[in-house]
């Protein structure tokens, strides 16, 4: 019995042998015409598990058709917009209020004093803290379509994907300036807008940090408009930033570091000041394939809040 | 015995004097890359000179003439592993397994088909000499001169018999593995024997982990299956059994008259001692004559399915040849997406027009359309002789060695209590 166990292993292994000769022979072994410009994000999906310097200690679902935009305010009161209103949480998600919106609410800042400002399509509304409303500015120009507000004092700073630049505004509406136009004389390259993602935050120091996604980059300046300071990563793997325009989405932590957010590869890195890229908060793995519009904000406690919009919820990492 | 034994050797002595300048003139300068490129040292032994290629076919006739006197005249197992393990070293390690007879049949074949290659003598003795003793006096050549054989024959501790199907199965590898040979050396592709040598690379302490790991099983295998290589693999051995089975001087189990005492009956490791069979009643002519025609119609038939097959396997068969296999990558090669590979790189730099480069190796490719039929026509007869063979009916009375199968290892002669 074990002998003819035995044989019959051998004859197996004398076959294996066999076909491993004629493969050899008939099946080209090197691959040298594959297609190096493949585009394959199986790999780049995959992320080293020492590099990933958060996780997630909180997800809030949050009941809306769609989801747009997150901010957080003084006192980590989360603001979600959906497609039908403003929620107010507080920082453990307990719903506090609930804000009716003419429009669908593409994105929302929390000023220092609690006014809460809202971009509709072109159009700017701004609520007191209780949420009553203040008053309304409408953005100039037919393709005009705000992706992002700022504020700093009485400043207001509005992206617009639409007309590919920023708009600076006082609370009242009034309008300052135009920041970031192409010039080539000031060196300005221009704000390269494939898609309806356009971000901006406010720096520590008061400067304007707005997101130029398709050159892959972070652009700073000051309330005059005038550029102070750049960088830009472009990059398949982790270091940077890859397709046509990413980053989606930013924020900033208290140490100046950039956090972002990426469609193509779902995931959230952070980047030092510097633009060298620190580490990961929450790996492809965790996204469904296919989430855009990946919204961030940061609270006090350089909690990082992560507004998904597919899964319909807020999910909240902590550093390790 | 001993006339022919002194006729041969004296006869491929004074042939290899002769060849020995003609095989001078074998050697070319290197060609000179404008490209800068550097040529690879390539792993091969050192080139013999005429004389020492002398000595290797000299020590060739010595050993096997000494261990064809072991076997049929001294009858000594003893002097047959000695003969093995001296050609182990000789053959093996020190000649680093090169030249040798099972890969010369690529030499000879190439020779024939192309006639700007001129065959080394050595390799020509090589594959001669082997084939000349075994038509005297049977498959010495296996017993232990040839180092493949030998290492093998030295791994075989605890041998097991296989059925009788299963080796009638395996045993057609060899052929189909000399036809691909055959084929692939008379289209100057590639030495294929030497490129899957288990061994080689064992002798000369380089090999590549494929080939060492194909050499570690075929040694494991060895432990329990006696020869695996040699009676599943060897495409020379094909030779070696066809020319044995007419052989002259065949080793015989016993000395004298078998006495039928059974002793010998498992003693063979290859399963190469034919027992006696009982008288049959003979088959009537009706039957013969059916079974004639059947078999008449049922080998041509089988050849031509082989042909019709090999044929419509021509390309991937010629996809092999390096030629044919850049021209495949040029027709296909997009240089929009893709990386152009060493192979077109080198082609490039050659400046030579690729419609050229199209031509040689569509010629290439219709060579292989009718060494596809051919060589599916031999497979198919191969078969049908296989299955022919298994309706024969062969009357014997004593115990006999296979004269095909038996490899002269003599495992068998110290059973047989006959005295001379």
């Amino acid at each position: 019995m074990k002998n003819k166990l035995i044989l019959w292993l051998l004859v197996v292994l004398l076959l294996v042998v066999v076909a491993i000769m004629a493969k050899d022979l008939f099946v080209s072994q090197n691959k040298p015409q594959e297609n190096v410009y493949e585009y394959d994000l199986k790999e780049l999906r995959k992320v080293d598990s020492s590099k990933i310097s958060h996780k997630e200690v909180k997800q809030i679902k949050i009941q809306a058709n769609e989801l747009h935009g997150i901010a957080v305010d003084g006192k980590d009161q989360i603001y979600v917009t959906t497609d039908e209103n403003i929620l107010v949480l507080d920082s453990d998600g307990k719903q506090i209020n609930s804000l009716k919106m003419k429009g669908n609410a593409r994105c929302l800042t929390v000023a220092e004093n609690g006014n809460i400002l809202v971009g509709l399509g072109n159009r700017v509304d701004i609520r007191k803290p209780d949420g009553s409303f203040r008053n309304s500015f409408i953005v100039a120009g037919e393709k005009a379509f705000i992706t992002s507000i700022a504020i700093d004092g009485d400043n207001v700073y509005v992206a617009d994907a639409g007309q590919k630049i920023v708009h600076h505004y006082n609370i009242e509406g009034e309008k300052i300036n135009e920041i970031g136009g192409k010039n080539p004389e000031a060196g300005i390259k221009g704000f390269v807008i494939p898609s309806p993602y356009f971000d901006l935050l406010m720096g520590r120091q008061g400067e304007l940090w707005v997101v130029n996604p398709g050159r892959h980059a972070f652009e700073a300046y000051n309330s005059s408009g005038v550029q102070i300071s750049s960088w830009e990563r472009t990059s398949m793997s982790l270091d940077g930033f890859s397709g046509c325009c990413n980053p989606s989405n930013a924020a900033m932590l208290s140490d100046g570091s950039f956090v972002t957010a990426e469609k193509g590869l779902e995931r959230v890195k952070i980047h030092l000041p510097s633009g060298d890229f620190k580490s990961v908060v929450a790996a492809p793995e965790l996204f469904e394939i296919g989430t855009v519009g990946i919204d961030l904000a940061v609270d006090s406690k350089d909690r990082i809040l992560v507004l998904d919009p597919v899964q319909k919820m807020i999910r909240i990492f902590e550093a390790k | 015995m001993k006339k022919s034994l002194a006729f041969i050797s004296l006869l491929i002595f004074f042939v290899g004097m002769e060849f020995a300048a003609f095989s001078q003139q074998q050697r070319f300068p290197k060609p000179e890359f404008e490209s800068g490129y550097a040529q690879p040292v390539t792993s091969m032994p050192v080139p013999r000179d005429g004389m020492f290629a002398l000595l290797d076919v000299l020590v060739l006739i010595a050993v096997l003439s000494l261990i064809t006197w072991f076997i049929l005249k001294k009858r000594s197992r003893t002097g047959v592993v000695a003969v093995s393990i001296f050609s182990i070293l000789y053959f093996g390690f020190f000649r680093e397994g090169c030249v040798c007879s099972v890969g010369s049949v690529q030499n000879v074949v190439l020779a024939l088909f192309n006639p700007g290659y001129h065959i080394p003598l050595s390799a020509l003795a090589f594959f001669v000499i082997p084939l000349a003793y075994t038509l005297f006096f049977g498959r010495t050549f296996c017993a232990g001169v040839c180092p493949l054989g030998a290492v093998q024959d030295v791994f075989l501790m605890r041998p097991v018999t296989l059925k009788k199907w299963l080796q009638k199965a395996l045993g057609l590898i060899p052929f189909i593995y000399l036809g691909l040979s055959v084929l692939y050396a008379a289209t100057a592709t590639d030495f294929i024997i030497c490129r899957y040598d288990p061994f080689v690379g064992i002798f000369r302490f380089n090999a590549t982990f494929f080939m060492f790991a194909i050499g570690a099983a075929f040694l494991l295998i060895s432990i329990f299956i006696a020869r695996p290589y040699c009676r599943f693999f060897c495409p020379y051995g094909v030779l070696l059994n066809l020319v044995s089975r007419v052989s002259k001087n065949h080793l015989t189990i016993t000395p004298s008259n078998c006495i039928q005492c059974k002793l010998c009956e498992n003693s063979c490791p290859l399963d190469a001692i034919n027992k006696p069979v009982v008288v049959k009643q003979m088959e009537d002519k009706r039957s013969a004559t059916r079974r004639f025609i059947l078999l008449s119609l049922i080998i041509p038939a089988l050849m031509i399915v082989g042909g019709w097959t090999g044929a419509n396997f021509h390309e991937n068969l010629a996809k092999v040849n390096s030629k044919v296999r850049l021209a495949d990558e040029m027709l296909h090669f997009d240089s929009k997406t893709m990386k152009e590979s060493l192979e077109i790189e080198g082609f490039r730099t050659s400046g030579k027009p690729v419609e050229q480069l199209y031509l040689e190796a569509a010629e290439i490719v219709k060579q292989f359309y009718y060494g596809g039929w051919i060589l599916g026509a031999f497979i198919g007869l191969v078969i049908g002789l296989a299955l022919s063979g298994l309706s024969r009916y062969q009357y014997r009375e004593d115990y006999s060695p296979d004269k095909g199968a038996c490899v002269s290892c003599a495992r068998c002669l110290k059973y047989c209590p006959v005295e001379k």
